[in-house]
C-alpha cells in the first residue's frame, strides 16, 4: 500500500469521525509560489472588470509579451472568462495555452473540547487550479 | 444701563489697582457718613465718581439733575484727602510698578521701537537707557548665579567619552528602563514612558503605509522585550492543578492543551483571578512549556505577560502556587571600579573576555590586546531593581518555584509573510567547534556542549528543521505555534556590507527537501527539536558574559588577511541559544486569513543590538507600540490593555487615556474646542461600561415586564431608564464576554442568513434567533458586553469612542436606496452648561479680582455661584451623566475602542464593545436583511454611518 493511499483513507476516516460540533475547520491559505510581474492570481472577491482590466493592461503598457492567468477552485471559470475575453478584445491577436493542475491545500482540525485527549489535526485534500498562459505569438 | 456699557465699564475697570476699595454705592448709601458721599459727589463736576448706575457719560436725566441739586455748600479738607489718600497711593504705586515683561523698550510704544533695542542699549531713547542697563545688568547676573548652582558641566568631549556617557545613561534610565535598542530606537522614533519602559511609539519618519505594507507583503520587526517572562517550575501535575484555577476551558485550550504541553507549540489564555471566571479577568497572557526531559517530572513554564498585566498576574501566581518564600539572591560583593555604576547590576559580571584587563595607567595607548572593559558596564536586565529584590519564590508544600525572568531575555517579533526569509538568511545555525576547542578546558557552553554526542544529533536536526525553513514561501504556510529551538552564530559575522532585502528562495528546493517541506507544513516542528538551550539560566548567563564587544570583533576583523572576508575560524563566544517562536496571524473571520504572520525571535539577554542591526540590514522595517497596536487591529485580535476593559489593567488604561485625552482637549482654546454636549456625546475621553450595561440590564428587565403586561406597546418609548434605579440593586460588575459557545452563539445570530462562505452545514447547530432563545441567553449573560468587530458599508472613518447606535426603522429603508449621500443624523443638542461654564469661569476670575461681582448691581450676582461643580470644562458633559442609552435620538448600545480606515479591507473598520442585552435587543427588531446593521457616529460628527457589525470567533 502507497503512502498516498494510506494518507487518503486516514483522509476518509478523519472525515467520518469529524463532527462538526467537535472539532472547528480552519483552512490554510494555499501554498503560494513565488510571483512575476506577468503573473495574475485570479480570485473571486475582487471585481471581475477590474481583474479583466489589470491584465489588459498588463498586455497593453506593461511591455509584457505574455501574462500567466492562475484560477484555483471556484476561480477556475473566471481565469478561463478573463482568458477568453482577452483574446476576444485583441482581434485574434492573442493566444491561449492552458494548463491545470492539482494544488494540495492544508486544513486545520481543532478540537472544540480543549482537553488533553482532542488532539489538532491536519489534513490535506486536493483542489483542481488552471493556468493560462495568454500570449502574442513569436512572428 | 445697557450691556455694551456694562462692558465697557468692565473693560475700563479691569486695569484698576488691586488695592483700591471704590465706595460702593450702596455701601455708602447705607453708611453714617453722609458726608464723605456727598463730598464723592461734588466732586462730580470733575470726575465721575464710581457711579450708582454704573459708567455714565454725558448729561444723563436723572444723574445729571443729581448732580445741581446736592452741590454742597462746604468741603472738609482733611476728609476729602483721606477718602482719595488710598487711590491716589494705589495710583501712585501702579505707576512705579512696572507689570508683566520687564523689558524697558516695552515702554515705548510700538512705533518707536527698534529691533535688537534688547541687547543694545545705545538703541533705546536717553531717557530710558539708564534703567535698561541697570536691568540687563541685573538679568546678567541671575544668569550667571542660575548657571553657577548647577553642576560644573564637563566639556562636551568629556561628556562623550565612552564611560562617562555610559554612567550618564544609567542614571537616566534609574525611573524607566530602557531596552537593548533603546538608543538605536531614541534616534529614530518617537520615545515614550510606558509601564515603567521607555518605549518607541512610532518612527520619526513617515511610514505608515510602508509598515503597513511590510507588514502584508515582507517583514515587519518589534522589539517587544518589555514583555515579562515569569517562569515556573515544579511537577507537571501539581503546575497544572495550581494554573487550572486561574483559566476555564469555556474560553478556549488552556495551559493543559496536548499540544502545548509537549512543549512545540505556544499558547495564549486568558487568565482570571483564582476560580473566580467568568468575573475578575486579569488579561491574555502566552505561555511556552519547556519539552520534557527524559528521566525528569519537573517542567519548566514559561509565562509571557505585558507588562501592564505583571503587577497582578504574580501575586496570583504566587498565591495559586502557594509560593510565598521569597529566595533573597546572594548578593556578591562586585570588584568594579570606583566610579562604576555596576553596584545598580542584578548581579556580578565578570570581564569581558579573560584576556581583556585594564590598566589604569595608560588612559590613551591602551595597547590593542587589552582595550576591553569600559569604566561602568551597561546595565543589562532590570537595572532598575536593586540586587537584593527577590526575583525568585518557592513553596515548601507544593515544590513549584516561581522565578521572575523581567529583561532576563530579548524578544523581537517578526510580522509579516517573509519573516521566516529574513531568519534564515540572517542566521546560520551554529559551526561545530574543532577538536582543539572541544579538548580544551573553558568555561564556555559550547566546546561543553559539543561533546555530548545527542546534543550534537539533536543540534543536526534543528539546523536541519531550521534548512528546511527557507524552502516555505509565507510564514503563514508553519502552524500556528510552532517553536523551534536552535544554535545559531553571531549574526554579526554575516553582516551583509549593504543592507539587502530579504526574499524567499523557494526554487533551490528538491525532491528530498520538497518532503520535509510538506512535512513542516503539515505536522510542524519535531517534538524534539524545540529544545533549546536558552532555557537554562547557566548557559544564558554565560553566553551573555562572554559576548564579544564590538570593538573585539572588528579588531579581529580587521586583522583578516582579505578584508570584508567572514572570520574564521568563527569565534568560540560566538554561539547563541535562540527560539524562535510562531505567531499565528489572523485566525478568525473568513477574509484575509494568515494575515500577520511571523516569528518571535528569543535571545539571551545582552545581545539585542547584535542581532538587531543584522536583521535591520535585511531589509525589514521596524515599527512601534503604535504599529503593533495597528497589527492586532487588522488581524481582528484584541490588544492588551485597550481591548480589556474589565481587566484591572485596562481599567487603569482606561483612566490614563481619559486624562491624557482630557489634557489635550482642555490645552485648545476654548473657541476651538469641539462641544461634545452639543454633539450629544456623553463621554468623548472614557467608556463608561459599567453605567452602559446597567442601564441595558434595566431595560431589557423592564421590556421583560411590559410584555408580560401588554404586548403592544412601542419599544422606542420605554427605552428611558432611571439611573436612580440602578443604585438599589446589587452591584455586579461588567464581563467581556469570552465564552467560545456563547461567542458562536453570537456571531451566528449577527450574520446575516443569506451570506456567502457560510454553508449550511457548519454553525447550523446555533438555535434560529427568536425571543425565548435571546432571553434564555441574556439570563445568562446579564451584566455583559461583547467585542465586535463593525465593518463601514458606505463611506466615513470611525475614530477612538465613537458610539455604536441601534439603527431604527426608518434609517434601514434609508439604507436601501443605496444612496452614499444619505444617512441619518443627529439634531444638534443644547448645551445648558455653556453658560453655567462661562459665569461660573468669570466669576472665578472676579473673585481672585479686586471687584466682586456682587459689588455691580447691573451683573447676574444675585444668582448662586456654581462652585458646586469643580471640574466643568467647557464642552464635555459634567460627571454624574445622564442615562447614556436614550440621550441621543439612536439608542446607544456601545463604544469603539480602536477604529481606523483598514487598508487591508479598503473601508473603515472598528473595534469595540456591545452591551449584550442591546445587541440583541436591536438583532431581534430588525428585519432579516437587515440583520446586524448598526449606526456608527463619531465623538466629533453628527452623522450616522452604517456598519454591519461582526463577532469573529
Amino acid at each position: 500500500m502507497g503512502k498516498k493511499q494510506e494518507l487518503r483513507i486516514k483522509n476518509w476516516l478523519i472525515s467520518f469521525i469529524m463532527d462538526p460540533v467537535e472539532y472547528t475547520l480552519r483552512k490554510r491559505l494555499p501554498r503560494k509560489l513565488p510571483k512575476r510581474r506577468n503573473d495574475v492570481y485570479v480570485n473571486m472577491k475582487t471585481d471581475f472588470r477590474a481583474q479583466l482590466a489589470r491584465c489588459q493592461k498588463l498586455l497593453d503598457g506593461g511591455g509584457h509579451r505574455e501574462i500567466c492567468v492562475h484560477g484555483l477552485g471556484l476561480a477556475i471559470n473566471r481565469a478561463i472568462n478573463i482568458a477568453l475575453q482577452l483574446q476576444a478584445g485583441s482581434q485574434g491577436a492573442l493566444q491561449l495555452a492552458a494548463n491545470t493542475s492539482t494544488v494540495e491545500l492544508v486544513d486545520d482540525l481543532e478540537p472544540e473540547d480543549p482537553d488533553e485527549s482532542g488532539e489538532p489535526m491536519t489534513r490535506t485534500r486536493n483542489n483542481s487550479a488552471i493556468h493560462i498562459k495568454v500570449f502574442y505569438p513569436e512572428p | 444701563m445697557s450691556a455694551s456699557k456694562v462692558k465697557m465699564r468692565d473693560r475700563k475697570m479691569k486695569n484698576q489697582p488691586a488695592s483700591v476699595q471704590y465706595s460702593s454705592p450702596s455701601a455708602a448709601a447705607g453708611s453714617s457718613s453722609q458726608n464723605g458721599r456727598q463730598e464723592a459727589k461734588d466732586s462730580g463736576w470733575q470726575r465721575n465718581p464710581p457711579p450708582r448706575t454704573g459708567w455714565v457719560r454725558g448729561n444723563q436725566r436723572d444723574g445729571g439733575g443729581g448732580y445741581m441739586k446736592e452741590m454742597p455748600k462746604y468741603i472738609t479738607a482733611g476728609a476729602f484727602a483721606r477718602s482719595r489718600a488710598a487711590e491716589v497711593k494705589a495710583m501712585l504705586k501702579a505707576v512705579t510698578k512696572r507689570t508683566g515683561s520687564n523689558h524697558v523698550f516695552q515702554a515705548l510704544p510700538k512705533h518707536m521701537r527698534r529691533r535688537a533695542m534688547s541687547h543694545n542699549t545705545k538703541r533705546l531713547p536717553r531717557r530710558l537707557r539708564d534703567v535698561a542697563s541697570k536691568m540687563r545688568e541685573k538679568s546678567l547676573q541671575a544668569g550667571s548665579k542660575k548657571k553657577k548652582e548647577l553642576p560644573k558641566s564637563k566639556s562636551r568631549k568629556a561628556r562623550r567619552r565612552h564611560g562617562n556617557l555610559l554612567l550618564e545613561f544609567n542614571r537616566r534610565q534609574r525611573k524607566n528602563i530602557w531596552l537593548e535598542t533603546h538608543i538605536w530606537h531614541a534616534k529614530r522614533f518617537h520615545m515614550v514612558k510606558k509601564w515603567g519602559y521607555r518605549l518607541g511609539d512610532r518612527p520619526t519618519c513617515k511610514c505608515y503605509r510602508p509598515c503597513y505594507r511590510a507588514m502584508s507583503s515582507h517583514c515587519l520587526l518589534l522589539d517587544i522585550s518589555y514583555y515579562c517572562c515569569i517562569e515556573l517550575q515544579g511537577e507537571e501535575d501539581t503546575l497544572l492543578t495550581a494554573l487550572s484555577q486561574l483559566t476555564s476551558k469555556e474560553t478556549g485550550p488552556t495551559f493543559a492543551a496536548a499540544l502545548c504541553l509537549s512543549g512545540c507549540r505556544q499558547g495564549s489564555v486568558t487568565v482570571y483571578r483564582a476560580g473566580q471566571y467568568p468575573s475578575h479577568p486579569l488579561g491574555p497572557v502566552t505561555f511556552l512549556w519547556r519539552p520534557r526531559a527524559e528521566g525528569s517530572a519537573s517542567r519548566q513554564l514559561w509565562i509571557w505577560a505585558h507588562p501592564a498585566l505583571k503587577q497582578d498576574l504574580l501575586p496570583e501566581l504566587q498565591r495559586v502556587c502557594e509560593c510565598f518564600e521569597a529566595v533573597v539572591p546572594p548578593v556578591i560583593p562586585v570588584a568594579t571600579p570606583a566610579e562604576s555604576a555596576s553596584t545598580l547590576e542584578s548581579e556580578p559580571k565578570p570581564e569581558v573576555s579573560p584576556k581583556a584587563k585594564v590598566t589604569p595607567g595608560g588612559k590613551r595607548k591602551r595597547s590593542r590586546v587589552d582595550a576591553g572593559g569600559p569604566p561602568a558596564k551597561k546595565i543589562l536586565g532590570d537595572g532598575t531593581r536593586s540586587p537584593d529584590t527577590p526575583v525568585t519564590w518557592k513553596s515548601s508544600s507544593t515544590g513549584i518555584v516561581i522565578n521572575d525572568l523581567t529583561m532576563e531575555m530579548v524578544r523581537y517579533r517578526l510580522v509579516g509573510p517573509q519573516s521566516h526569509s529574513v531568519l534564515t538568511e540572517s542566521l546560520e545555525a551554529a559551526t561545530d567547534c574543532d577538536e582543539a576547542g572541544q579538548s580544551q578546558a573553558s568555561s564556555l557552553w559550547w566546546p561543553q556542549h559539543c561533546r555530548d554526542e545527542r546534543k550534537m544529533n539533536l543540534h543536526q536536526q534543528q539546523a536541519e528543521v531550521f534548512k528546511t525553513l527557507k524552502g516555505i514561501y509565507s510564514s503563514g504556510e508553519v502552524p500556528p505555534g510552532t517553536v523551534l529551538g536552535l544554535t545559531v552564530d553571531d549574526p554579526r559575522l554575516t553582516l551583509p556590507a549593504k543592507k539587502v532585502k530579504a526574499m524567499p528562495s523557494v526554487n533551490q528546493s528538491q525532491e528530498a527537501d520538497e518532503e520535509k517541506r510538506r512535512q513542516l507544513m503539515l505536522r510542524g516542528v519535531p517534538q524534539l527539536c524545540s529544545q533549546s538551550c536558552l532555557w537554562e539560566q547557566s548557559v544564558r548567563d554565560n553566553v551573555t558574559e562572554n559576548k564579544i564587544s564590538e570593538q573585539e570583533l572588528n579588531r579581529m576583523r580587521s586583522e583578516l588577511l582579505i578584508p570584508g572576508s567572514r572570520l574564521s575560524p568563527t569565534p568560540l563566544q560566538g554561539r547563541i541559544p535562540i527560539l524562535l517562536v510562531h505567531q499565528p496571524g489572523k485566525q478568525v473571520g473568513n477574509d484575509m486569513s494568515s494575515w500577520g504572520a511571523g516569528w518571535d525571535l528569543l535571545l539571551p539577554k545582552g545581545w539585542g543590538m547584535a542581532f538587531w542591526v543584522p536583521l535591520v540590514y535585511r531589509g525589514v522595517r521596524i515599527a512601534g507600540l503604535h504599529m503593533s497596536l495597528k497589527r492586532s487591529q487588522n488581524q481582528g485580535a484584541p490588544h492588551f490593555p485597550h481591548d480589556y476593559p474589565d481587566c484591572p489593567a485596562g481599567v487603569r488604561f482606561q483612566e490614563e487615556q481619559e486624562a491624557e485625552l482630557l489634557d489635550k482637549f482642555k490645552r485648545r482654546p476654548p473657541a476651538k474646542r469641539t462641544n461634545y454636549i452639543k454633539h450629544g456625546c456623553l463621554a468623548p475621553f472614557r467608556c463608561p461600561w459599567q453605567q452602559l450595561v446597567e442601564e441595558w440590564e434595566l431595560l431589557t428587565r423592564q421590556r421583560g415586564d411590559g410584555l408580560a403586561r401588554s404586548t403592544t406597546k412601542p419599544k422606542e418609548e420605554e427605552m428611558t431608564p432611571q439611573p436612580d434605579h440602578t443604585g438599589t440593586k446589587p452591584q455586579s460588575v461588567f464581563t467581556v464576554i469570552r465564552s467560545r459557545k456563547s461567542l458562536r452563539l453570537l456571531s451566528a445570530w449577527c450574520r446575516l442568513p443569506t451570506s456567502r462562505g457560510q454553508r449550511p452545514g457548519r454553525g447550523g447547530g446555533a438555535p434560529p434567533l427568536q425571543q425565548s432563545a435571546a432571553d434564555a441567553f441574556l439570563a445568562s449573560h446579564r451584566m455583559s458586553v461583547a467585542w465586535v468587530r463593525l465593518s463601514l458599508l458606505s463611506k466615513g472613518k470611525p475614530e477612538l469612542h465613537a458610539m455604536v447606535c441601534a439603527p431604527t426603522p426608518e434609517d434601514l429603508k434609508l439604507l436601501g436606496k443605496r444612496d452614499a449621500g444619505t444617512c441619518p443624523q443627529e439634531p444638534p443638542h443644547r448645551d445648558d452648561f455653556k453658560s453655567k461654564t462661562k459665569r461660573r469661569k468669570k466669576g472665578s476670575k472676579k473673585g481672585a479680582g479686586p471687584l466682586q461681582s456682587s459689588d455691580y448691581p447691573g451683573t447676574e450676582a444675585s444668582e448662586p455661584f456654581v462652585y458646586a461643580e469643580p471640574d466643568l470644562v467647557l464642552g464635555v458633559w459634567p460627571d454624574p451623566l445622564p442615562s447614556i442609552t436614550s440621550h441621543c435620538s439612536r439608542v446607544t448600545l456601545g463604544w469603539i475602542t480602536e477604529g481606523d480606515f483598514s487598508l487591508s479591507a479598503g473601508c473603515g473598520e472598528a473595534l469595540g464593545f456591545v452591551s449584550v442585552g442591546g445587541l440583541l435587543n436591536t438583532l431581534l427588531s430588525q428585519p432579516e436583511e437587515h440583520r446586524g446593521k448598526v449606526l456608527l457616529r463619531n465623538p466629533s460628527s453628527l452623522h450616522y454611518r452604517f456598519a454591519q457589525i461582526n463577532i469573529e470567533v
